[in-house]
């Protein structure tokens, strides 16, 4: 056997951007970054699990994020990156093997930097600050993607790192300039904007609630308070336990489940807004991987679960996960979904079915006496995850089947604007259709036909 | 019910300085950015006031009315100003996929003014919705609706309301005078962000140039909102035109002019233009009286002020 020659299968440089970037959305991009600022707060902090009774404080870190039709940045004063980390660890693509790193950070899989500014521009400029000593030392480096894509540059993968003015405080400064053209459009919509800030302040509730102020276009971003409704009746669950990962390692896990909200008293699907808060939560590290899921993700109409249902709408469940390494937690590299393979989220999700298996129960067991749950239920008061008592279930009321007075249903059609009109008139522009109903039924029975 | 029935049109003396100052800022478009063959498709009434100024100042001579209403279909047919107004009987929606679809509406920029009578619904969020995705490149979208409070419910209720008619847009931070005293201004700022966010959401190559927003009150206080859908390339040139210190279209406080005899009308412009403001004492001297905000409103836009007479025949 003769040895010909060897093909070649080293992978392009452009083929190489195209796929790092090609499956993350924009959203997603900027979290990587955020969670690398994080990270270096959370370890300048002492590196320890992040979970919902922690007594953390964050307060003196701060997030900057511009972004605008004609540049992005991020800068932060969260310790920066060494030299070191930067020649070894920041710019390689992908974590090397040698380098698992254990100080329960949120950056897994070694591509977020990379792959955020790739997506995002096409001129990047990192420069970083940080404590060499007792002294402050900076670096920076400077990416023209073009230029490194080109043909003449097709074998030269390293980036050239050069001295920089330290900055007032240690941290990382990211300038991205000449924005993609995607880029530069989501950047000019108010829309995107709001809906950004809305995913910083649910993805980092728990690092806002320990006091770190990440500010959005000059505006701080006002962490998500998440709470549940408690009584005597109803009682939230809150379970922790550690989980040995198959043998490799310890991860901690916290399941809190229960009504966040009253379920509705319709299933209109036009109705339905504002349900995208209910669902399960999936933290990992302190940061959310999944939200609000209602899918297979969590469960729902897996075997054993119903599928989701507008009737559930008002459930909230979070199942945090934390370990000093990462590589341990059940979540995917764009970290918008958890991993339903890992076998640490199938032993949660056996406990997370219970929570919700007894809510959807509920659920239709109200049906039975609403009036009676709907009474039971305003006297609920919200209270903060972070304050409920450890309990091993989810409580709530049961009730009976009565037998029913036989009844039947009305339905019909109008324009909105005229049901519109008429719920305004009734007390609220915004009132359910169902509602509407009902109460021109019982106004126009008084009328015509007077008490029963 | 049309607004022909319980509105006069030709005297509305803030409706009428909106519309001026308008069809000057879409004349400086028109030179700007070079916009040939334009159409103008509106809601003409039985008034056609904006199709009179569409004809007379920017030339433009294919133009079509939609009108929804039976009677005023009728009538409107009967109001025609000129014989190259097309007007078209039926809902807003349904009329304009047909010209989004017309090979021959395809070629050339629109001027469309979707101006509704009554507050924005969500009929008309769908309309301006589907603007981004049918109408042709260098496309001016202007559209106006009333910000009468209780059109959009209770104060309580308003927030609510406008996250369930313009969704994700609307902060979710809105305060107390935002929702009263303020909804003109919160709705019209909050449409502007959804037309600019649209145009995102929609893929449209050249984006959206807000480049209109003015709040008027005659009897009801309205909003009028708009800007452009500019050609991929032609984005800074708009942009060039809207940043001038002198563009019309973007205008604060709200116009809310004075109804005036001809004789005070008179008086007062010949006091006009002025380097310093004329106060109310400048007015009691010259022997009448106005409001702060009237005679600030008549200084501003005097040029643009219109003359009402009675005529008997």
């Amino acid at each position: 056997m003769t040895l010909l020659g060897k093909a070649e299968a080293n992978p392009t440089k452009s083929f190489f951007v195209r796929m790092i970037t090609r499956d993350i959305a924009l959203e997603d991009c900027i979290l990587d970054l955020v969670d690398n600022s994080i990270d270096g707060a959370w370890s300048l902090e002492g590196g320890r699990p992040i979970g919902l009774n922690q007594a953390a404080d964050l307060s003196k870190y701060e997030i900057k994020i511009i972004a605008n039709e004609g540049c992005f940045s991020v800068s932060d004063n969260c310790g920066g990156m060494t030299l070191k980390d930067a020649e070894e660890y920041a710019f390689t693509f992908g974590r090397k093997e040698t380098s698992e790193r254990e100080d329960f950070s949120i950056g897994v899989y070694g591509i977020g930097m990379k792959r955020a500014v790739f997506k995002l521009g096409e001129n990047i400029e990192i420069t970083s600050t940080w404590a060499d000593g007792s002294a402050l030392s900076a670096f920076r480096v400077s990416i023209d993607v073009n230029q490194w894509l080109s043909p003449a540059k097709a074998k030269e993968w390293d980036f050239p790192i050069y001295s920089a003015d330290p900055g007032a405080d240690s941290g990382v400064n990211i300038q991205v300039n000449t924005l993609t053209p995607e880029t530069a459009a989501a950047f000019s919509s108010p829309l995107f904007e709001r809906n950004l800030r809305r995913i910083l302040a649910r993805d980092y509730t728990l690092h806002l609630h320990y006091g770190l102020r990440i500010i959005l276009n000059g505006k701080a971003v006002n962490g998500w308070q998440i709470e549940l409704r408690e009584s005597d009746a109803f009682q939230s669950m809150r379970d922790a336990y550690p989980d040995d990962a198959d043998g490799r390692g310890e991860v901690r896990v916290e399941i809190v489940a229960g009504m966040a909200a009253p379920p509705p008293d319709t299933n209109d699907v036009e109705e339905a807004e504002g349900d995208e808060r209910y669902g399960w939560y999936a933290i990992c590290n302190g940061r959310v991987v999944m939200a609000g899921d209602k899918t297979a993700a969590a469960g729902w109409g897996t075997e054993g679960w119903p599928q989701w249902h507008g009737q559930y709408n008002g459930f909230i469940g979070l199942v945090v996960f934390s370990s000093v390494n990462a590589a341990l937690l059940p979540l995917t590299t764009t970290k918008r979904s958890v991993d339903v393979s890992s076998g640490v989220y199938r032993r949660a999700q056996a406990k997370m079915r219970e929570a919700s298996k007894r809510w959807t129960s509920y659920t239709n067991q109200r049906k039975q006496a609403q009036e009676e749950a709907k009474i039971a239920e305003a006297a609920t008061r919200p209270l903060s995850i972070y304050a409920i008592p450890a309990r091993a279930a989810v409580a709530l009321p049961t009730y009976k089947a009565v037998p029913k007075e036989p009844s039947g249903t009305i339905n019909y059609t109008l324009p909105k604007k005229r049901i519109q009109a008429l719920a305004s008139a009734l007390g609220s522009i915004n009132m359910s259709y169902r509602e509407v109903g009902l109460k021109s039924f019982e106004h126009t029975y008084d009328d015509f036909v007077g008490d029963d | 019910m049309g607004s022909f029935d319980n509105i006069n049109y030709s005297l509305r003396p803030s409706k009428s300085i909106e519309r001026s100052l308008v069809f000057e800022g879409l004349g400086r478009l028109q030179a700007a950015l070079d916009l040939n063959a334009q159409i103008y498709v509106g809601m003409g009434s039985i008034w056609f006031a904006d199709f009179l100024m569409a004809h007379r100042l920017l030339g433009i001579d294919d133009m079509v009315s939609i009108e929804a209403d039976d009677i005023g279909y009728t009538r409107a047919e009967f109001n025609r100003p000129y014989r190259s107004v097309d007007v078209r009987h039926g809902r807003s929606g349904v009329e304009l996929s047909a010209m989004y679809l017309s090979e021959d509406h395809r070629q050339r920029p629109w001027i469309i003014w979707l101006d509704y009578d009554g507050p924005l619904d969500e009929e008309g969020v769908e309309d301006l919705r589907n603007v981004f995705s049918g109408a042709p490149h260098n496309t001016i979208l202007l559209t106006t609706f009333s910000a009468t409070g209780a059109a959009y419910g209770k104060p309580k209720d308003r927030h609510e309301r406008l996250k369930r008619l313009l969704g994700g847009v609307v902060p979710d931070d809105l305060d107390e005078d935002a929702i009263r005293d303020g909804l003109p201004e919160t709705l019209a700022s909050v449409t502007m962000d959804f037309l600019t966010s649209a145009a995102e959401v929609s893929g449209r190559p050249g984006g959206f140039v807000p480049a209109f927003k003015l709040v008027y009150t005659d009897s009801a206080t309205m909003v009028t909102v708009g800007g452009i859908l500019p050609r991929p390339g032609a984005r800074p040139a708009a942009k060039a035109v809207i940043d001038l210190p002198s563009w019309p279209g973007i205008v604060e406080p709200r116009i809310t002019a004075p109804h005036l005899t001809l004789r005070e009308a008179a008086v007062l412009q010949a006091q006009l233009p002025t380097e310093v403001p004329l106060t109310r004492d400048n007015l009691q001297g010259l022997g009448f009286d106005l409001k702060d905000e009237q005679l600030a409103s008549y200084a501003s836009f005097y040029r643009y002020y219109p003359t009402y007479a009675q005529i008997n025949f």
